[in-house]
């Protein structure tokens, strides 16, 4: 049915939608500060801020299939080194956005060298030990950092001509940078970087045949998911005027992973909807009990893997699959089967140069675990 | 004091550390091996482990029955926890089952902090106060106490795995779960047998360090980075490697805290760091694991 | 599973005849259909050869009768249903399946991996101490089978050389005692010497315990040779059916037929 419909369809048609979609985007964008209370509208910025984190976050997990623990590490970098130049050499605010970008962005090279030259596995540990360390590490360099007591520096002040609120022209600064890293993230994956991550997701060892050059991708891809949450950090210190390294514990590194599984990985929309639970899933749930957001977090994250791997933004698509794919899985019992031609291809003895989770998917789990799916990789011996 | 004895001291202490760290890392590794799963969430388990006994000393059963009954706990509990958390995404990407463990991690450690709150708790010492004095080195009995039962724990997995059939047949399903399946073996009890044999290892680290680190949710973070230093360095797929990297570690850190003044006491947990990168930059198959396995 | 000899295989009962007895078989992998509705019979004690083409649905076919893929129809073994049961049930069935690329656990050693064979026999359950007996008496027939297996009981499975691990895989699969032997390309990656010694040992092991076997290859030439009977598969269908020697005979026939050439070592 859909091929129908993209065959009637114009090209006027075709890029009518997406058009629409995105000016209707930006008109509840710019008019959100002014119809919504100050204290909302900060909210909403730091929605855009954790959504640039994520942003990163996904450039890494969802589409390069890596884990990173320690992306509030980054975003602390992130902020300090904004905090650190506001607050010690007076700079102007812009001026510290490419300095923590860049800053990241090295940090990331530097850690992503060793930990990705293995299993993704490994780059998780990393991160997490280096999200643990960095606390206590800023606490101790008390002269440039402030140690435990964090440093206060100016917040962005609207210039006079914008007849803005601060809230509100702090909440556009941070539009269109967010804008702009979505924008960028969008067409990283759509460059030769990107399309190596994809081919390295999906099928690791065919990308490695097809001469992807595997670690330095990954690396590459980890670098800019750093500068990205590094931004983000920056941007947390123009809004909130304050950082401590207690703002950072490792709990806002898996926070933020948690957030972007809820919110979708590997979709473009889905960083913003994990912005939204990250800002306010606690907030909400903070009132229960200081446990709550914890309790719902986990649980959401065991369960979005369970049912939807796609996260909130691959609901809609699942749905709609499920519902088109309905009516040839009622009848598609073994009756039908395809013409004799087109078997030889499924003969288990070419499988051993695909991955296995493509070429098996019964859906009884017990011939799932027949099959050398679930075995560890280290049982193979040349 | 001499500065021999002070060393020496200091590396008693820190092997009294690396002790824990190593069952810990022990409970990693046996996961690993049966499942090739990371468990982010084993350091949890063994503070949720720790919490139930506890809450058994605190409603008044004496400590040397709580604490067989927290093992059967965490065992049972290690089991059902394969079963239904982690057997429905047995196959699918490591992705996949990397975040349902850290999903784990997040949704143990709320609610512990929501059964117990996050205050503080005192846990019960086992050992006896006071020590033995070695030509000027003191050795706490809870010092060598710990050291102890992780020995023992040693022993036990040893004579578990190398001298029974049921660990002849764990062991075939850690190398080759599909053979194991065909020679009739039924692999899910196996691998739920596995996670609960983890489960109770990591109980054990979490008894042990409750009455150094006090008991609270947050309790095994550390604990967790510091295993995980371990596994890496002694390779994921040794037990040996485990228990050998966790007392270099322990010994590690406590020498850097001791004699390194940049690093004091507080940025002792950059030693975790550092040892996982070296190891990664160097042996990144760790001390006892085998070169062909980490690469994928 | 004792068995004694009941006389010559004209005289058994029907049931013999159609001890494994597949009938209408479909099965593959997820959407792709690989087999295309299969019968055949195999009798006791017989050798039963399954040739064809790389991709023709061999490996699928012996995955189905071991529970390794799912499949639609029937296969019964002495008249119990094998569809539908996980590869421990069809062990316990006594179906013992050596998988293609050997499959031995490569870190335990040759004597742990034949002990892991009869798992089943000294599982908790059945810990007769008779049991346990007949058990030892096992590897010391399975170590007079394979006389390398007994030097190198004591070393570890990944360091024996191909041909070793394949009959060590053969090794444990015996020690299970199975009514019904499935071998999975025995020849694959294996010196011709091997493996000839490999296919007599086979064959050795259908006379002297009657064990009735399956056997998949590529190597039609030697498959021919232990086999009874074999069959010729082809995009999932049985193309050519029959006595081992009858097939040998028609493999013209069957080159014709087929397009590819079935018995291309027969001139070997």
């Amino acid at each position: 049915m859909s091929t129908i419909t993209a065959s009637l369809g114009t090209d006027r048609v075709r890029w009518l939608r997406p058009t629409l979609t995105v000016l209707v985007a930006a008109a509840v964008a710019v008019g959100a500060p002014f119809y919504f209370a100050p204290f909302q509208v900060f909210q909403l910025t730091m929605v855009l801020v954790y959504a640039v984190a994520l942003s990163g976050l996904n450039l890494l997990t969802g589409f390069g299939g890596q884990i990173s623990l320690g992306h509030g590490a980054f975003f602390a970098a992130g902020a300090y080194t904004a905090a650190v130049m506001l607050d010690r050499y007076d700079t102007s605010h812009l001026a510290t956005l490419p300095a923590a970008a860049a800053g990241c962005f090295l940090l990331g090279l530097g850690f992503g060298v060793p930990a990705l030259r293995l299993r993704g596995l490994y780059l998780a540990l990393v991160t997490l030990s280096f999200a643990v360390f960095l606390p206590p590490l800023l606490k101790r360099l008390e002269p440039v950092t402030g140690g435990s007591m964090g440093l206060t520096v100016n917040k962005m002040q609207p210039p006079a001509w914008s007849g803005l609120a601060e809230d509100q022209w702090m909440y556009f600064v941070v539009l269109a940078v967010t804008a702009v890293a979505l924008l960028l993230a969008r067409n990283l994956l759509r460059s030769r970087v990107g399309r190596a991550l994809l081919a390295v997701r999906d099928n690791e060892s065919a990308a490695e045949v097809m001469g992807v050059r595997l670690s330095l991708h990954k690396t590459l891809a980890f670098a800019w998911s750093a500068m990205f949450a590094g931004v983000a950090g920056c941007l947390y210190t123009w809004v909130i005027g304050f950082v401590s390294p207690d703002s950072f514990s490792f709990v806002l590194s898996i926070t933020l992973l948690a957030g972007l599984v809820v919110g979708g990985l590997g979709s473009l929309y889905g960083p913003l909807l994990g912005a939204a639970f990250v800002m306010y899933v606690p907030s909400v749930s903070q009132d229960v009990s200081e446990a709550a957001p914890g309790v719902v977090f986990g649980l959401l994250i065991i369960t979005v893997m369970f049912v939807a791997p796609t996260g909130l933004a691959g609901l809609p698509g699942r749905v709609l699959g499920a519902v088109a794919r309905r009516p040839p899985r009622t009848t598609a019992a073994l009756d039908r089967m395809p013409e004799a031609e087109s078997a030889p291809d499924a003969e288990p003895e070419s499988q051993a140069l695909s991955g296995p989770s493509e070429t098996h998917t019964p859906a009884d789990p017990a011939v799932v675990d027949a099959e050398p799916v679930g075995a560890p990789p280290r049982t193979e011996k040349e | 004091m001499s500065a021999v004895t002070d060393l020496l001291q200091q590396v008693v202490e820190g092997l009294g550390s690396g002790a824990v760290y190593a069952s810990l890392a022990l409970a990693l590794v046996l996961i690993h091996r049966f499942t090739g799963i990371v468990n982010f969430a084993q350091g949890e388990l063994a503070m949720l482990s720790t919490y139930v006994a506890w809450q058994l000393v605190a409603s008044g059963m004496p400590y040397w029955l709580a604490l067989p009954a927290t093992l059967a706990v965490s065992f049972a509990g290690g089991m059902l926890l394969e079963r239904i958390v982690i057997r429905p995404v047995q196959g699918a990407p490591e992705l996949t089952v990397v975040i349902v463990t850290v999903g784990l991690f997040i949704f143990v450690n709320a609610l512990a902090g929501l059964i117990w709150s996050f205050t503080v708790k005192d846990f019960p010492q086992p050992f006896p106060d006071g020590g033995l004095d070695v030509s000027g080195v003191r050795m706490d009995w809870s010092t060598l106490g710990i050291i102890g039962v992780v020995a023992v724990v040693m022993g036990l997995l040893y004579l578990l795995f190398q001298h029974t059939s049921i660990g002849l047949v764990m062991r075939a399903v850690a190398c080759n779960p599909a053979s194991a399946r065909l020679s009739g073996i039924r692999v899910g009890w196996v691998l739920m047998l596995g996670w609960g044999l983890a489960a109770t290892v990591g109980a054990v680290s979490g008894v042990l360090v409750a009455p150094v680190l006090f008991l609270e949710p947050n309790m095994m973070g550390g604990v967790l980075i510091y295993a995980f230093a371990a596994a890496t360095l002694g390779g994921f797929d040794s037990p040996v490697g485990a228990v050998v990297g966790g007392l270099f570690v322990g010994v590690a850190e406590t020498l850097t805290g001791a004699y390194v003044d940049v690093i004091g006491a507080d940025l002792k947990v950059g030693v975790p760091l550092v040892i996982i990168l070296a190891v990664l930059l160097v042996r990144p198959q760790g001390l006892f694991g085998r070169a062909a396995v980490e690469r994928a | 599973m004792s068995e004694p000899t009941t006389g010559s295989t004209e005289a058994a009962a029907g049931a013999e005849r159609d001890f494994l007895k597949v009938s209408d078989l479909y099965a593959g992998y997820g959407q792709a259909r690989v087999l295309q509705g299969l019968d055949f019979s195999v009798a006791r004690g017989e050798v039963c050869a399954i040739l064809g083409p790389n991709g023709a649905g061999k490996t699928t076919t012996l995955r189905a009768l071991c529970g390794m893929v799912r499949g639609r129809g029937s296969v019964t073994l002495n008249g119990t249903e094998l569809l539908g049961r996980s590869p421990e049930q069809a062990a316990r069935l006594g179906v013992a399946h050596v998988p293609e690329g050997r499959g031995t656990f490569n870190d335990l050693t040759v004597e742990e991996n034949l002990r892991i064979g009869a798992h089943l026999r000294t599982g908790p359950r059945r810990r007769g101490r008779t049991e346990r007996a007949a058990v030892v008496a096992d590897l010391e027939r399975i170590y007079d089978y394979f006389p390398k297996l007994r030097q190198r009981s004591r070393q570890a499975a990944g360091s024996l050389s191909g041909g070793e691990q394949q009959m060590l895989a053969v090794g444990r699969a015996l020690m299970l005692r199975p009514s019904l032997l499935l071998l999975d390309e025995p020849s694959l990656g294996l010196a011709p010497l091997v493996t000839r010694e490999l296919f007599e040992i086979v064959r050795a092991v259908n006379e002297e315990e009657r064990t009735t076997v399956v056997v998949v290859e590529q190597n039609a030439q030697l498959a021919l040779d232990i086999a009874h009977r074999a069959h010729v598969l082809e995009a999932g269908r049985l193309v050519l059916s029959g006595p081992a020697g009858q097939i040998r005979e028609d493999g013209q026939v069957a080159e014709v037929y087929l397009g590819v050439s079935v018995l291309s070592r027969k001139a070997g």
